[in-house]
């Protein structure tokens, strides 16, 4: 009986997580009628017209726009994971000065997000003539607190033995950093991948800080859904589902490498 | 754990930590002091700046007016509507997100390898969508009168169909529901994760003094991932307080009927970059978040530190 619930409550919860997107992806080829009726999973007839809608550019020219949305989101993950895996590593294996008060900073800036002060960071890109272009997304995506943190756990595992080693060869601790990072590509790998995916999602700061040229998927998936009444649903659907395939292919792929990497950083 | 750490020099300390101090500075710390002086002038500024757009903004030209846009922010009655809705938006979401994924990672522990990995897979789906795709989903496929929630929720239970967004005491759920289903997942692969972690002898010991499932919550599952659980409470506090795309594409950039929708990002928004006839009002929206983030931070950063005592670190 016991075991029964913890089976219905298991598969429950994964049908509440899957199924809308199933849906998602077969509304489309739905009309916008067939939509309306969520009870409906199939659609009546399969063709491709949304998809071929959404990729000439009828309405918005998605490919421009889902470029950028890639080119800014791993712009992002890349500089933040370099700047944070090298403040990381510095915290967790040395000694200076300010060791702990930098620490601090970094939960700090977890704590204090950059999109509760988007307005005055709306005015300092506008002084600082940023505004507008890509940059303008990318400099501020490359502190990361989050990252910070993340490093410090992956580092703090490391053996120590392998720093005095390399201190006795002589390296400087900016090149043992350099040949110790490829040990640590899982740790990497997991952290460029979670911090892609919160660039990827970003709303808020590409729409203040962005034209309308260099504008990212969130923006235009709200536009869809917004005009909804000029542009069929299955349109909208059909972006939503682009805009997620990647993500899931990438995060199929490297599942394995995230999860052994969150076990070590998941230790206290 | 004391770790016997080295001497570092600082010039391998300038490369290594340099960019990190440098990008806060540039890109966290200034514009909040930007933000603080912006906070004390008068709203003319932005509108001469915006007018010139591409030209840098004039930053002589607003005057200072003091502490009058902390004293506009306090007598507006939305700004603390808003804050309370942020406040009920976090709370639910944490109340129910972290059982919920304790739940179903202590579910999933037990299981073979390839299957866990396969569920959690599956349960991760949602978080890995844009909010607005989210939206999107929730607004055609629970919400409505033929809706998934009517359906399968409400009409079995022999109640009246709801209008979920039309009616002021259904909103806030509903934008919960969809921040949980957002969540759930991660914190579910964060949890077993750390649930991982616990030794295997404390397992079998556990299975051998034969603990019942609520002694074996308290004793095994919850000081194994005791740490976790806070941190990801507090993750999904700060993110509830920024969180802004859910809410702004599921009603529409408005706070939803009678603002019962309106959360404390989407109203600077609306403050700031107010549609139609409004005025610009950037440094009143920037006193509103300079008044509630710091002191949310403060709050935050003060229980992990006491935690941090508690557990002896």
């Amino acid at each position: 009986m016991k075991k029964f619930l913890s089976v219905c409550f298991l598969s429950g919860v994964i049908c509440l997580a899957t199924y809308p997107f199933v849906w998602m992806f077969l509304s489309c080829f739905k009309t916008n009628r067939e939509i309306y009726r969520p009870g409906q999973l199939l659609p009546g007839s399969f063709d491709g017209s949304s998809f071929r809608l959404l990729l000439d550019a009828s309405y918005l020219p998605f490919m421009k726009i889902f470029s950028n949305s890639l080119l800014a989101s791993i712009g992002q993950a890349t500089l933040a994971t370099l700047v944070s895996a090298g403040a990381g590593f510095c915290l967790a294996k040395y000694r200076f000065r300010g060791n702990s008060l930098i620490f601090g900073l970094a939960v700090l800036i977890i704590l204090m997000p950059k999109q509760t002060f988007a307005v005055p960071l709306f005015e300092w890109m506008s002084w600082l003539g940023l505004r507008g272009s890509l940059w303008s997304l990318l400099l501020p995506g490359a502190v990361s607190g989050m990252g910070v943190v993340f490093f410090y756990q992956i580092f703090r595992h490391f053996p120590e033995e392998w720093i005095e080693l390399s201190r006795m060869e002589g390296l400087s601790p900016l090149r043992t950093f350099w040949v110790i990072f490829p040990l640590v590509l899982p740790g990497v790998l997991a952290f460029f991948l979670l911090y892609f995916v919160l660039c990827f999602q970003e709303h808020l700061l590409p729409m203040l800080l962005l034209d309308d040229e260099n504008a990212t998927l969130p923006l235009a998936l709200a536009k869809l859904k917004d005009s909804s009444h000029r542009i069929p649903e299955s349109v909208g659907m059909a972006a939503s589902t682009l805009s997620i395939v990647p993500l899931l292919l990438v995060f199929a792929m490297a599942f394995r490498k995230l999860r052994s990497a969150l076990r070590l950083v998941s230790l206290s | 754990m004391v770790s016997r750490r080295l001497s570092i020099s600082s010039n391998s300390l300038i490369v290594l930590l340099g960019p990190f101090v440098g990008f806060w500075l540039f890109f966290w710390m200034m514009p909040l002091i930007f933000g603080v002086d912006l906070s004390m002038r008068s709203d003319l500024l932005v509108e001469k700046s915006l007018k010139v757009r591409s030209v840098h903004a004039e930053v002589s030209d607003g005057a200072y007016v003091g502490f009058d846009n902390y004293r506009k922010a306090y007598r507006d009655e939305k700004f603390w509507r808003s804050l309370k809705n942020s406040i009920q938006y976090v709370l639910g979401t944490v109340l129910l997100t972290l059982p919920l994924a304790l739940a179903l990672a202590i579910r999933l522990i037990g299981l073979p390898r390839k299957a866990q990995g396969l569920l959690l897979f599956l349960l991760m789906i949602p978080g890995l969508a844009m909010p607005s795709v989210l939206s999107t989903l929730f607004y055609l496929f629970f919400h409505g009168r033929e809706g998934f929630l009517n359906q399968y929720l409400i009409l079995p239970l022999g109640l009246e169909p709801v209008n979920w967004m039309m009616d002021p005491s259904f909103i806030m759920p509903c934008m919960i529901f969809q921040s949980v289903w957002r969540w759930t997942g991660l914190v579910t692969l964060f949890f077993l994760c750390g649930l991982e972690g616990i030794p295997r002898w404390q397992l079998e010991v556990a299975k051998m003094e034969g603990l019942g499932g609520w002694s074996k919550l308290r004793i095994l599952w919850m000081p194994g991932i005791g740490h976790l659980i806070l941190f990801a409470a507090i993750f999904l506090t700060v993110d509830g307080f920024a969180s802004f795309s859910g809410a702004y594409v599921l009603l529409g950039g408005s706070g939803g009927i009678l603002d019962s929708g309106l959360l404390f990002v989407t109203y600077l928004y609306q403050v700031a970059f107010p549609g139609g006839s409004g005025r610009f009002d950037f440094p009143t929206a920037t006193a509103m978040s300079l008044m509630v983030m710091p002191f949310l931070a403060t709050l935050l950063y003060g229980i992990l530190r006491i935690r941090r005592h508690r557990l002896g670190k």
